[in-house]
């Protein structure tokens, strides 16, 4: 080549042809960003979407009960900071500070959040049903309940804030289970298909044996010491290290078996196959009605359980989504080049396939955020997850059916969720516009 | 063709099985007592030995009627300390108590011969004349159902020093019970000194055959005998062909209108693309499918159903689905279901019409940029028949894919519509048979739900034939 090209000929080949042929991950996600910014709707989603965020990290500090900061006979206090302290373990509550009611304290300075009441904080003065134009019985007026008041005189704009922290929690823990489920599904599905993933029977053989093993072993012979125990996750933990155990033990006996020409031949594992299956048992049940039907299984659900079972059921979209973009994947040359530069099959479907199918997750995710608050919503609405002192955007919502006169309380929340909900779905259409490929032409 | 269809049909049988194992295994996983859904507690007796055996007997017969008597499943895995005949055992808390015990001791004939002996002295006790040291009697009697439930060790033995003490205290007592306490105390010294906790290392499989729970279930299903709801013995069919009645008045206005409304306004917006109309329907459009339908519905009822907020909101009835004597003129008793209808039929209907609008919008935009319809333009077909005619039948796909959803959603209903608007249609039903945990009646609605749905696939894939020569699935 040398002698047909110069040295300087050949680097600006390489540069053209590197600019040419690669439109690096960089440049791809630079357009995206590029074209999602001129979708004024999407982008003003996302900036409310910035502010919702930070209402949930910093609800504490905007409805409180608790002066943020306060000085009593010349000490000083911040007892919001301090309630973080005690829930890490780091100090001890105050004595003095226990069964008090903070309004009634004598303070030479104070700054109160701009709620001055916790989600659960009850106002036995202003119950039940006083709305923002009510009469209420308030020691001043920055104590005034601005949104109104609920059954039991808890403080509506408190809940509010409360509900948004449990909207965005709701979001985050449904999605992270979703993904999780669904996108290394998705991946063996889409990469592998039905006939790609070839083991040899012994270690088929092995591999199921060891599973059957790692339940019993782990889960029915020590299922005393996982209901029992002080502290289960620990329990739980042993359980599956030790299932873990048996499965690398499994292998490892495969691999040496191996060498017996009759154990060695290959069969195909129908991935593709069992992983649609899944998806259509799921999909077969509608979802709420699913939700209900788990939920009964638990003896008192909490919202954490609420919160996984929903996640647990919508990673069917996200593997959908990512088992389509892996089949249009694994045709294109430069998964062909990885293979046959011997890349191992983990690299090629982490560093690879999976980057590059990183794009629809977003906008599946998106939605999926948008269905998952829409679901606790529901669920908190009839009543179901949420512990007594809990307040949600649906239970709020609830509330309103007890007495008609509460219009603030059938309005707001309701105000809340379809707001959350709109962001949420209008980032999804803006992200699925900015990649859509129809435009890169 | 048929051949597709046909393997298609094959198909659904692993999944509905899947689903029915699912359903099973969830009914068994769930708290409380199935063998008393919808009784009085069926344990509670009043004085005399008479009265305990008549319990009893009655709790077996209950569990007979129900079926709730045979093994739960075909086969089953466990450690070989487990009996194969523990399901005998009925109460569903005694049971764990005793698989607790197993699981901690491994040695069943010693766990069996305590429960024996722990039975033997309930008899005995009950069995004792009233009048002699009530006070005693009742208290040992309390503490004995809580024994009856304890399996970790310093629980139970601190009930033993409990009752001991109570028995020692009075001579009449530990005369006529003491030996069948003694017996108790040592057979549980026993479970302690002769456990067998490998037992519980070693696996064993059990086979019960066909006469099982699941079996019963399953194949008086296929029959198409449901079964009998637990909580008034109503036959399940019966129960859910009424609750189905309203839920079908309900859904199908609001799927009518819902199509009649979005189908045009969808074409509209497709063909006058970036119109004031286009851009204005698509802000409403999207706007209502972000409304949560819970929302709305309570919205509704709040403001428009009373006179709350003004005389002249008392528009609508507030819930029900309007009751007037069977010797009202037809005409009227129509009119007082159609008033209070009206309401959760316009929640049901904008949630559908907004979704199905966006869809025919994209998918008329879609075939509106191929090069046929330019091709029909071009050879000078008149706007309106290139729209009715080439635009809207190759922009059926997704109304077809929609229709796949409409039939499981006839089943399930809207939950959330119904349950706010008190109406006794398939979602308030199964709401309340899940929250009552009436099995029977979940099990059909989940398994009908089910085949709904993988039909409804399958009608909209045969529909896409229909509606597209072209596809074929050879």
């Amino acid at each position: 080549m040398r002698l047909f090209f110069g040295r300087k000929k050949q680097t600006q080949l390489a540069e053209s042809l590197g600019a040419a042929s690669a439109p690096n991950a960089q440049q791809f996600w630079a357009m995206v960003w590029r074209r999602f910014r001129s979708n004024r709707p999407a982008l003003w989603s996302l900036r409310l979407l910035v502010v919702l965020l930070g209402i949930a990290f910093f609800a504490d500090f905007l409805a409180n009960e608790k002066p943020l900061y306060c000085k009593i006979e010349g000490k000083r206090y911040f007892p919001v900071l301090a309630d973080y302290g005690q829930a890490l373990g780091w100090t001890n509550p105050d004595p003095q500070f226990l069964n008090v009611d903070w309004k009634d304290l004598e303070y030479e300075r104070v700054w109160w959040a701009p709620v001055a009441y916790s989600a659960s904080t009850i106002d036995v003065y202003n119950a039940p049903f006083k709305g923002p134009f009510d009469r209420q019985v308030v020691a001043e007026d920055r104590f005034w309940h601005w949104l109104g008041t609920d059954d039991l005189g808890r403080d509506v704009a408190a809940g509010m804030l409360a509900g948004t922290r449990m909207a965005m929690l709701v979001g985050v823990v449904a999605m992270s289970v979703a993904c999780f489920f669904g996108i290394i599904l998705g991946l063996l599905a889409g990469y592998y298909g039905d006939s790609r993933l070839r083991w040899t029977r012994v270690r088929l053989l092995a591999n199921g044996v060891a599973l059957v093993a790692a339940w019993f072993y782990g889960f029915a012979a020590r299922s005393y010491a996982l209901a029992e125990s002080e502290w289960p996750p620990g329990e739980l933990g042993k359980s599956i290290l030790l299932g873990l155990v048996l499965l690398v033990v499994a292998n490892v006996g495969a691999s040496q078996l191996e060498r017996f020409p009759l154990l060695a031949r290959k069969r195909a594992l129908p991935v593709d196959l069992l992983v649609m299956r899944a998806i259509e048992v799921l999909e077969s049940v509608p979802g709420l009605l699913f939700l209900l039907a788990i939920l009964a299984v638990i003896e008192k659900p909490g919202i954490l359980d609420v919160m996984v079972i929903i996640g647990f059921l919508s990673w069917t979209s996200v593997a959908r989504f990512v088992r389509a973009e892996l089949l249009r994947i694994r045709t294109l040359p430069y998964i062909e080049a990885a293979q046959v530069m011997g890349f191992s099959e983990w690299r090629i479907i982490w560093r690879h396939a999976l980057p590059n199918a990183l794009g629809p997750i977003l906008v599946v995710v998106a939605f999926g955020v948008a269905g998952a608050i829409l679901a606790e919503a529901s669920l908190s609405f009839l009543g179901l997850g949420l512990s007594i002192d809990q307040v949600s955007w649906g239970s709020m919502i609830n509330k309103a059916r007890e007495d008609f006169s509460a219009w603030w309380l059938a309005l707001l929340p309701g105000l809340a969720i379809f707001a959350t909900v709109t962001i949420f779905n209008l980032i999804g259409d803006g992200l699925a516009q900015a990649m859509d490929a129809k435009l890169n032409q | 063709m048929l051949w597709y269809f046909g393997r298609r049909l094959l198909l659904f049988v692993p999944t509905l099985l899947i689903i029915s194992l699912v359903a099973f295994g969830l009914s068994r996983l769930a708290p409380g007592d199935p063998i008393q859904c919808g009784t009085q507690d069926l344990l509670e007796h009043g004085l005399g030995a008479n009265s305990y055996e008549s319990a009893r007997t009655r709790y077996r017969e209950e569990a007979r009627r129900k079926g709730l008597d045979k093994p739960p499943f075909y086969l089953a895995i466990r450690p070989a300390a487990y009996p194969d005949t523990l399901y005998r055992i009925l109460e569903r808390y005694q049971r764990q108590t005793l698989r607790k015990l197993i699981d901690q001791y491994g040695n069943w004939p010693q766990i069996q011969a305590y429960a024996q002996r722990l039975e033997d002295w309930e008899r005995q006790l009950y069995q004792l004349p009233r009048e002699r040291s009530r006070d005693a009697q009742i208290r040992l009697e309390r503490d004995l159902r809580l024994l009856k439930l304890s399996y970790r060790q310093e629980r139970v033995e601190s009930y033993f020093v409990k009752m001991q003490a109570l028995i020692e205290a009075d001579s009449l007592l530990r005369e006529d019970l003491g030996p069948a306490w003694q017996a108790l105390r040592e057979a549980y010294t026993q479970i302690l000194d002769e456990a067998t906790p490998e037992r519980l290392l070693q696996p064993a499989l059990h086979w019960y055959g066909t006469d099982n729970q699941y079996h019963f279930w399953l194949f008086n299903f296929l029959r198409g005998d449901f079964g009998y709801s637990c909580r008034n013995g109503q036959a399940v069919a019966d129960r859910l062909g009424g609750a189905l009645w309203w839920t079908l008045i309900m859904s199908l206005p609001a799927i009518l209108l819902s199509y009649l409304i979005a189908v045009p306004i969808g074409i509209r917006a497709a063909t006058r693309r970036d119109s004031w109309f286009d851009r204005i329907s698509t802000l409403i459009l999207f706007l209502l499918y972000s409304l949560p339908s819970f929302w709305v519905a309570t919205l509704l009822i709040v403001f428009v159903t009373t006179a709350e907020y003004g005389a002249w909101l008392d528009l609508f009835p507030t819930s029900g689905v309007g009751e007037l004597p069977d010797e009202a003129p037809f005409w009227a008793r129509l009119g007082e279901r159609a008033h209070h209808l009206i309401l959760p039929v316009f929640c049901m209907t904008y949630a559908s019409l907004s979704f199905i609008s966006r869809q025919m919008r994209t998918g008329v935009l879609y075939v509106l940029g191929q090069d046929f319809i330019r091709t029909a333009h071009a050879k000078g077909l008149p706007p309106r028949r290139v729209v009715w005619r080439h635009v809207f039948r190759n922009a059926l796909f997704p109304l077809i894919t929609l229709v796949a959803l409409i039939l499981p959603g006839v089943i399930s209903g809207s939950v959330i519509v119904e349950l706010i608007f008190n109406i006794p249609g398939m979602g308030r039903e199964t709401i309340s048979a899940i929250q009552a945990r009436d099995w029977p009646v979940v099990y059909t609605i989940l398994m009908l739900s089910a085949i709904l749905t993988l039909l409804g696939n399958l009608l909209a894939d045969l529909l896409y034939t229909l509606a597209d020569p072209r596809v074929s699935y050879d």
